[in-house]
């Protein structure tokens, strides 16, 4: 008790510091074995990712051990449930590297120029409206931006289709051509002698200004003669899965770029570059591997996601013509995963069972590849800042 | 004489309490350390000290940041244990037990060793609780035991009258003074017998500086005190004893009015006057 | 180049970064507007007579002498369309014979049309299906199955490349000079007191089982099997999250098993959903057999493998976001490392760690890939707590995309695919606006 202990004169301390030695060994075993035992809770996770590989690889094994590996990666022709079957899955593996390349080229530009936005550009008070709107996008569930893309993005494209892609053509093309248009004709005319620059510089932009017209008018003509025979297609899922993509690609890159110091960015300011220029030439390949990891993450989430692709890519295991025609429906590994393991037959464990697992282990590996690139990326981009 | 030295023999003048005896070198030291060194990594922090801690006594020690104070008090209650790397040579050691033998119970050696840390750092819990989390830990289970060390051991730490009446508001709400003295209760409610403190005062207001002083002497009848500071008109107000640590060596170690006033090294009255540091 | 045009190309790099900030914006108002204005109307919208009657006879709701009435005063706006067709029935009879087979099958059509609105007509024995036991019990579809009343679709392929135009010729034409004629601009002026729609708030959609096909009724068992999977999953998933969390901030070192561990943790995460729904069929039903087949459990089990590496993330940042000094303080009080960590690191993490538990419940309410094969049918009643062990659900991902994508009659239920999507997104935000909510309570009351 506080109040009542005066120390006595003799022997201050009347506590042995020692503990005896079973009450030592006693309690260092009790502590060991709950460290024990929060350790193995711990490795849950460790068992798990062992577990997943071990049976996708089971289960996998016998497909290639039944039907070899040439066939499944270098055939187009998939018709599992035929007679004979054929499980060629190149069009399936194009599938899904073409959506996945789509949400990359919506996800990357846009979820990098966001996230240099939200660190560099915009006030406090914005950012923290932007920051949940981030989260919320994040948070919608996949089935709810497949039943967008199915419902509502797919019958507009194959009805209007062309008229939104030249709407959207416009709106990106004109601004984009006219600061093009700008920036050549400062760049052709800097080598005249000063006196005559500014007119040159102003026919020199005419000019171009009016090639940038006829070439925007004809990608547009273009753009509405083009067939749309599906509303689902490789557009749509791009399209969806980089809107998807976006928190991840901005959060992960919004933190790089917030690890390059001040430093670095008063350094550039005080030699007189622009905010642009110290952000494209200093601060961003200063968080290039930062980035990096932002772009792998954002591949992993298209890769893997399934609902969007199930629902709206319309699912025809093609290779489209051209290759890079996205108005053609397409399949990815996901979806047939989804779409064919309730046809597959469990039990007896067919070869049609099998090769969808023998699918499953290559996106695992695939995304096991990414992942490790991401961690080494991240861990390399702090190695450099530190 | 310089100004400096004024001022701070004006402050040994207002310490509270009788002056204490002329140290005697007879009584038994408290803490005894003996060529005692911390090491962080490769990096020796505190650098073979040797001192003797008389009991209830206000020791100060005293030095430039760095200089391995802080260091060498979190050494006695072994919070450096939590420091990754960090490693001992040399014996410190409470009344002749090695402190940092095996065996020892650091659970134990905490209670007797009492710290109040630089910044106020209570619980995110009420009052009441926060007081009384040290004897729950060591068992207390009792409602009227309870009640009745916090009641004890906020009116030592001089805090009782102000929150009486809401022992069960949170601590966050207090102010930093009350805070800090409420942090003194509770290291005072597990019944130390050591109270190490961390420049206790150091982000605090005046008056509550001066509060928690008025405290320090308070507490000097019971405890054998161990206060860290940077400020020296602190260290002539409150402590009986000053040690002067400089890059983790212990330069000067005596009777604090001698200390201020007659400083034996160079380097010491260079210190208190304000020439470095 | 010129000052001008730098700051031009300035100017340009913010805009790119606000132009994709207003288009994430953009693309969350264009997402939730229609699954928000589309979806309520699955609570609210103008039931018609034949809605009161379903829902009084199948389910006793409503009162029975105000029901009967409308009925009645239904009726009788619509006896005058059955007499008209009696009539042209009896007309029919005195018809030639070439003549009358072609507009018997007409008529035929036309019966079929009308029974869709409002019912089967009086006298003719009560259909097998429940969907032909009533007329439309929504005004909207009652106005789509005028249209089909109205007119027929015929299909123009007078270009022979493209697909053929549909053209909608109006079905008096087939019956000009008939006594059936006037039947149509009949219909077309008097449907409104034939199914008296009036203004509804269905809140029982949420609790109501859905019947014949979600024809009729709510969704409650796919709700219901949303909470046992999400609830299910956070309780396996949240202790050893969390007691994985403790370990890594509080107790691990440094070393080859540590950053093992959290190498594993991180490929965890990066684990396509639909690899998970693989894995919990081969590893908790075929080889553990926590079940014969999918059921809710296997369901949790796969679902909570699936989270683990957020609660677990999200956790250690909480604790390790717990200032250090409650750590020093709670040992310089002589505590132990267990209980510092019980008594003060974890009441003082418990927001941030309940943060993370709620957004890890909102990924596993919209997943739907891994209950594909562990967990999810497309039809099924609610069940009971002690069923969950055995049995599979409906759950709403995998109905959504189930009645989207597989139902016999996609667009006749949109009211129903809508509501769901509009019930689960809801769900998942609502549980996020906690989450932020209680992150912003805990960065004030940190910072006060």
């Amino acid at each position: 008790m506080a109040g009542t202990s005066i120390p006595t004169e003799a022997g201050l301390l009347r506590r042995h510091l020692m503990l005896s030695r079973s009450a030592s060994r006693l309690q260092r075993l009790g502590a060991l074995a709950a460290r024990g035992a929060l350790l193995l809770v711990t490795c849950s996770s460790v068992f798990a990712v062992i577990f997943i590989f071990l049976f996708i690889f089971r289960d996998a094994l016998p497909f290639f051990g039944l039907r070899g590996f040439a066939e499944v990666f270098t055939d187009t022709a998939w018709y599992p449930s035929a007679e004979p079957a054929s499980f060629g899955a190149l069009a399936i593996f194009f599938g899904s590297g073409i959506v996945t390349l789509g949400a990359v080229v919506v996800a990357v530009p846009l979820g990098v120029a966001a996230a240099v936005c939200l660190s560099d550009v915009l006030p406090f008070s914005v950012r923290q409206f932007a920051k949940p709107v981030i989260e919320m996008l994040a948070a919608i569930p996949s089935v709810a931006y497949g039943f967008f893309a199915l419902v509502v993005l797919a019958p507009l494209l194959q009805e209007k289709g062309g008229v939104v892609l030249s709407v959207g053509a416009c709106l990106a093309g004109a601004p984009l051509g006219l600061l093009a248009v700008v920036v050549l004709s400062d760049l052709l005319t800097s080598r005249l002698p000063d006196p005559s620059r500014p007119v040159v510089r102003l026919v020199l932009m005419g000019g171009l200004c009016a090639a940038g017209f006829y070439g925007l008018t004809q990608l547009v003509q273009l753009l509405l003669r083009l067939p749309i025979h599906s509303g689902t297609n490789a557009l749509n899922v791009s399209v969806i899965l980089g809107i998807m993509a976006l928190p991840t690609v901005v959060s992960v890159s919004e933190d790089a770029l917030h690890a390059v110091g001040r430093e670095l960015r008063e350094a550039s300011y005080a030699l007189g570059a622009t905010r642009a220029e110290t952000l494209v030439k200093v601060v961003i390949p200063a968080a290039r591997s930062g980035i990096l990891a932002a772009v792998v993450l954002g591949v992993m989430r298209a890769v893997g996601e399934t609902m969007v692709v199930w629902m709206a890519s319309g699912n025809a295991a093609q290779i489209p013509r051209p290759w890079f025609n996205v108005l053609e429906p397409i399949r990815t590994l996901t979806a047939t995963i989804a779409g064919e393991m309730g046809e597959a037959d469990h039990v007896t464990g067919s070869a049609r069972y099998h090769v969808l697992f023998a699918l499953a282990l290559c996106l695992l590996l695939i995304c096991f590849v990414c992942n490790l690139l991401g961690e080494w990326a991240v861990r390399r981009s702090k190695a450099r800042l530190r | 004489m310089n100004g400096v030295t004024v001022e701070l023999a004006s402050s040994l003048a207002e310490r509270q309490g009788p002056a204490p005896e002329p140290k005697d070198r007879l009584e038994e030291p408290v803490i005894t350390a003996e060529e005692f060194s911390v090491f962080y990594g490769d990096n020796e922090a505190v650098k073979r000290v040797s001192l003797d801690v008389p009991p209830r006594r206000v020791t100060a020690i005293i030095g430039p940041s760095g200089c391995g104070k802080s260091t060498f008090l979190r050494a006695v209650n072994r919070m450096n244990d939590l420091i990754p790397g960090c490693r001992t040579e040399g014996l410190l050691a409470l009344e002749g037990q090695d402190l940092n033998a095996p065996g020892v119970d650091v659970v134990t050696l905490r209670r007797v060793v009492g710290m109040v840390f630089q910044k106020p750092n209570p619980f995110p819990k009420s009052v009441f609780d926060n007081v009384a989390f040290g004897p729950r830990i060591h068992g207390v289970r009792g409602k009227p035991e309870l009640t009745e060390t916090v009641e004890v051991s906020l009116r030592r730490a001089g805090l009782w009258e102000e929150v009486a009446d809401r022992l069960s508001h949170n601590a966050m709400a207090l102010s930093g003074g009350q805070q800090q003295r409420l942090c003194i209760a509770r290291a005072l409610a597990v019944d130390p017998e050591i109270l190490l403190m961390d420049e206790p005062a150091s982000a605090l207001d005046p008056r509550s500086t001066a509060r928690i002083e008025d405290l320090i002497g308070e507490l000097r009848a019971d405890y054998t005190i161990v206060i860290v500071t940077h400020n020296m008109q602190q260290a002539a107000r409150v402590s009986d004893l000053t040690a002067f640590l400089y890059e983790g060596r212990l330069v000067e170690f005596g009777p604090t009015d001698q200390l201020f006033t007659k400083p034996r090294q160079k380097q010491t009255e260079d210190y208190i006057t304000g020439r470095f540091g | 180049m010129r000052l001008s045009t730098r700051k031009l190309l300035d100017r340009s790099f913010s805009g790119l970064g606000v132009f994709a900030i207003l288009l994430m914006v953009g693309a969350l108002l264009v997402l939730l507007a229609p699954i928000a204005a589309r979806g309520s109307r699955a609570f609210v919208f103008r039931a018609t007579v034949e809605h009161r009657q379903f829902m009084l006879e199948e389910s006793g709701r409503g009162d029975h002498d105000a029901i009967d009435a409308e009925i009645r005063a239904a009726a009788e706006v619509r006896r005058k369309a059955y007499d008209m067709i009696a009539r042209f029935e009896e007309e029919l009879e005195a018809a030639g014979r070439s003549e009358r087979r072609e507009l018997r099958r007409s008529l035929r059509e036309v019966k079929d049309h009308l029974a869709g609105l409002l019912g089967p007509a009086p006298g003719n024995a009560r259909p097998v299906l429940l969907r032909d036991q009533y007329g439309q019990t929504r005004w909207d579809r009652a106005l789509v199955g005028l249209g089909d009343f109205l007119y027929v679709t015929e299909y123009d392929y007078s270009d022979p490349s493209g697909m053929g135009r549909p053209l909608l010729v109006p079905r008096v034409d087939g019956f000009r000079g008939t006594s059936l004629e006037p039947l149509f601009a009949y219909v077309e002026q008097n449907l409104e007191r034939m199914l008296r729609p009036r203004l509804t708030f269905y809140w029982r959609f949420l609790f109501d089982e859905g019947r014949d096909a979600h024809f009729f009724g709510g969704i409650w068992p796919a709700v219901l099997g949303t909470l046992y999977l999400t609830i299910g999953t956070m309780l396996i998933a949240a202790p050893v999250g969390i007691a994985s969390a403790v370990y890594l901030a509080e107790f691990a070192g440094e070393g080859w098993l540590i950053s093992l561990i959290r190498t594993c943790i991180g490929t965890l995460a990066g684990v396509p959903s639909i690899v998970f729904g693989l894995f919990g069929l081969a590893f908790f039903i075929n080889t553990l057999g926590v079940s014969d087949s999918k059921s809710v459990l296997a369901g949790c089990l796969t679902l909570a493998v699936l989270v683990l590496p957020t609660v677990i993330r999200a956790s250690e940042e909480a604790i390790l976001a717990v200032p250090k000094t409650y750590k020093e303080a709670s040992l310089s009080l002589g505590a132990g490392q267990g209980s510092t960590v019980l008594r003060v690191i974890l009441p003082a993490a418990l927001p941030g760690i309940l943060t993370s538990v709620i957004i890890s419940m909102g990924r596993a309410a919209g997943e739907t890939a891994p209950i594909i094969f562990t967990a999810a049918v497309s039809l099924g009643r609610p069940l009971s707590l002690r069923q969950t062990l055995s049995q599979p659900t409906p759950a709403l991902p995998w109905n959504i995309y189930n009645l989207c994508t597989e139902h016999e009659a996609v667009d006749q239920i949109r009211h129903v695919q809508y509501g769901m999507v509009l019930t689960l997104v809801l769900l998942v935000l609502l549980l996020n606006l906690a989450a932020i909510l209680l992150r912003a309570r805990l960065a004030r009351r940190l910072a006060g």
